[in-house]
């Protein structure tokens, strides 16, 4: 079923992008590519790890190895509106309705058998508990070694030591079950990719700053977090390189409507994963979301002579990985830096990590004159949607 | 006596560095009359041990502290441990992060974190670090490991009425008083003057939080016989700690914690899930009839491990009951018919 969808998505996308191969085609390259991962993982030959989300995948991708983040399933089981029958499979088998969905849903698909047994599973502490929980699950489910990648939050020279001895440590696992070592000559190529596609996004991000943004409520949307597939490829670079260049065309080409951005707003964490007209909704009321908090590049360069210190440097800067008051200045800085009106925080229902925070968050930002709405919304379970009600708020 | 108090919420801060820091344990224990609050400042869909904890901040519902230890051990404690910054901005607060896996790396790191902590509580004391003193304090802490040890061992093999109630007294006067006193009173349980009694469901209980000893008492009432347990504020709280000479105190320590029986945060890297056979051979040997666990709404760290915790007893044929609470009294009397009902099914 998984396999066919992606595989039909990436003929699909292929297609269109055959059809009109002059044009920028920046998100239809973006989701071709995205959708090749998903095709790959439900592809037999291929070496597969179940990942969580700050896994560094550069250097997994340089190790010959595919790999994704699973919350990118329960993501993708939700925009494809399957997400509710894996969910209450999950639910039916005693995981609790209190927990993360976007868990609940991989949950479900593993039960169901819609999972692609992994040769080996990398969970991480950042950002979730619940995460890292489905992660073991994962592992006993398939009987797959599992490793764990913990990512402190104190930002000292004592935890970066330890991450990056464990990411160290992490290469040697991969190569156990690969039978492959690393090479520092593909990792170096990696870096440099991730290096290139970092300072490209920098770009992205410096011209969504403008005003008016020549973003639109769903162009950049959960691109920070997704495109950490990729960034460590020359199909990452030229993926950024192509929304980069969708934004000077749309600058240049004066295709900007400013009465479609009255309010300038900043989505915080991930967005609502299935069909539910948000963006419009948000866009006929002249409110743009001009930036997503994850959508930041919040690390220094890499450092191909010191590959494992900077990537754990990387991993501890992600604002999942941060403590409140750093993540709040940094939804402070870009409050500043996009000229914010206000913010939406979709308060992920069982969402400890996030949502958890909601009412620091809240004040954090009205601190800086940025009023928040916090929808209390489950962004991949849509049985309980109140639409009226949202569309009220 | 040290009367100077470091508050601490989690099982994982260890009291003797605490002592040796010359100051005394406070466990925050989420039980509290305060009112309602947290919720506006985290969310309302954290754990209520959390949650309580922050209302009682909130509530100025605490003696006086020094400091604060939180530890790192899952989301809703991070959380709690930004938000008491927010609550209580004049507070000292030391966060220490915990590994999720028991790696000899991970028992490294934690050495140094308990090593940081040792430091920090010596600087709001203004006094130096000894490690004399954190000796003293570990042998203080072995003996009553030792004599809690005993204690355990009779309740496994009899049921005696009153004593896992006695027992939590003591575990909650380690928590939030000192390990000296507390261990004078496990001294004061005399088991050769108890009389054993028959006709209990011997039941095996395990979760996270457990600490009223009147729901002990309770239990008894409803025909259960506490045969052994497994809850940070009960066995997992105090553990002996093996050092000698030739070995780093602080990584000691760090091993002693990461290598006891573990909460549903921290895992076996080498065999994942390994929580659920870890209760089931717990439950089979202390002779348990069924098994109950217990842990509060939003404990994503249990709630995620229990489904595979029920398939492994199931396997076992042996009988469990999962239950919810809020860490109250209340919420415990309202389980009284669930309870009864299985200790019945059990057929003593
Ligand atoms: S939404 Fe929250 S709980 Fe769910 S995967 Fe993301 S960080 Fe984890
Ligand atoms: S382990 Fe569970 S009960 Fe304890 S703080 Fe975390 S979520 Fe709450």
């Amino acid at each position: 079923m998984m396999y066919d969808y992606f595989k039909n998505m990436v003929d699909g996308v292929s297609q269109k992008i055959l059809q009109d191969p002059d044009s920028i085609n920046a998100k239809k390259k973006y989701v071709l590519e995205i959708a090749k991962i998903g095709q790959k993982l439900y592809t037999r030959d291929e070496r597969i790890a179940w990942c969580g989300v700050t896994i560094p995948f550069d250097l997994l991708n340089s190790m010959g190895v595919t790999s994704c983040f699973v919350e990118f399933v329960g993501a993708m089981l939700s925009s494809n509106e399957t997400a509710p029958i894996f969910i209450k499979e999950a639910e039916d088998s005693g995981y609790a309705p209190d927990s993360c969905a976007y868990h609940r849903a991989v949950t479900g698909a593993m039960l169901k058998d819609i999972m692609p047994e992994p040769d080996f599973v990398i969970g991480s502490s950042s950002p979730c508990t619940a995460g890292l929980a489905v992660m073991e699950d994962m592992a006993r489910r398939f009987k797959k070694d599992f490793f764990i990648l913990n990512v402190p939050q104190n930002n000292s020279k004592e935890s970066v030591k330890f991450l990056t001895d464990q990411i160290k440590e992490m290469t040697r696992f991969i190569t156990a079950h690969t039978q492959k070592p690393l090479s520092m000559e593909k990792l170096g190529r990696a870096l440099e990719f991730f290096n290139e596609s970092s300072l490209i996004l920098k770009d992205i991000y410096n011209l969504a700053k403008q005003t008016p943004s020549p973003v639109d409520n769903k162009l950049l949307k959960d691109f920070g977090t997704v495109i950490g597939l990729i960034m460590g490829t020359r199909e990452g670079v030229e993926i950024c390189q192509a929304f980069k260049d969708e934004l000077i065309d749309r600058i240049e080409s004066k295709k900007i409507d400013p009465s479609k951005e009255k309010i300038r707003i900043m989505w915080i964490q991930n967005r609502i994963q299935y069909k539910f007209p948000i963006e419009k909704m948000l866009e006929d009321f002249g409110v743009k979301i001009v930036v997503d908090e994850l959508n930041d590049v919040t690390w220094e360069p890499m450092d191909p002579d010191n590959p494992f210190e900077s990537i754990a440097r990387r991993i501890i800067s992600i604002p999942y990985s941060l403590g409140t008051n750093e993540r709040i200045a940094h939804m402070q800085l870009l409050a500043r830096e996009y000229k914010l009106d206000g913010a939406i925080n979709p308060c992920h229902w069982g969402c400890r990590q996030g949502t958890g925070v909601r009412g620091l968050t809240t004040k954090g930002l009205k601190d800086v004159n940025v009023p928040v709405l916090n929808l209390e919304i489950d962004c991949v379970d849509s049985r309980n949607l109140a639409q009226g009600q949202i569309e009220t708020r | 006596m040290a009367t100077q108090k470091i508050g601490f919420t989690c099982a994982y801060a260890p009291v003797p560095i605490i002592e040796a820091a010359g100051f005394a344990p406070f466990r925050v224990f989420p039980e509290t009359d305060s009112k309602d609050q947290s919720g506006h400042m985290l969310h309302d869909n954290l754990c209520p041990h959390v949650k309580k904890v922050l209302d009682r901040a909130l509530d100025e519902d605490l003696p006086e502290l020094e400091g604060m230890v939180f530890i790192n051990s899952c989301d809703s404690m991070r959380r709690l441990s930004d938000a008491w910054q927010e609550a209580r901005p004049y507070d000292r607060t030391i966060l220490l992060d915990l590994p999720s896996s028991n790696t000899d790396a991970s028992t490294d790191f934690l050495a140094s974190e308990y090593k940081r902590m040792l430091k920090t509580l010596c600087q709001w004391n203004s006094v130096d670090v000894s490690l004399d003193n954190l000796k003293s304090r570990i042998d203080a802490w072995n003996s009553l490991a030792q004599t809690l040890g005993n204690i355990e061992h009779a309740m496994g093999h009899n049921f005696y009425p009153g004593l896992s109630s006695q027992y939590q007294k003591i575990i909650n006067l380690t928590a939030m008083h000192s390990v000296d006193k507390a261990f004078l009173k496990a001294k004061e349980i005399d088991l050769d003057k108890m009389s054993p009694q028959k006709g209990h469901a011997p039941i095996f209980i395990f979760g996270n939080l457990l600490f009223d000893p009147k729901v002990f008492n309770l239990f008894e009432d409803w025909n259960m016989h506490v045969i052994d347990n497994d809850f940070c504020t009960g066995s997992r709280f105090v553990n002996s700690v093996d050092y000698d000479a030739s070995q780093d105190l602080f990584y000691s320590l760090a091993s002693s914690w990461m290598m006891r029986t573990p909460c549903a945060r921290t895992m076996d890297i080498a065999d994942p899930g390994a929580i659920a056979q870890k209760i089931v051979d717990r439950a089979k040997s202390c002779n348990a009839k069924g098994v109950i666990g217990f842990t509060v709404k939003f404990c994503d760290p249990y709630l995620a491990r229990i489904p595979m915790i029920r398939e492994a007893l199931q396997q076992e044929s042996i009988p469990f009951l999962m239950l919810e609470g809020d860490c109250t009294l209340g919420s415990m009397g309202q389980q009284q018919t669930r309870i009864e009902a299985f200790t019945e099914m059990l057929e003593v």
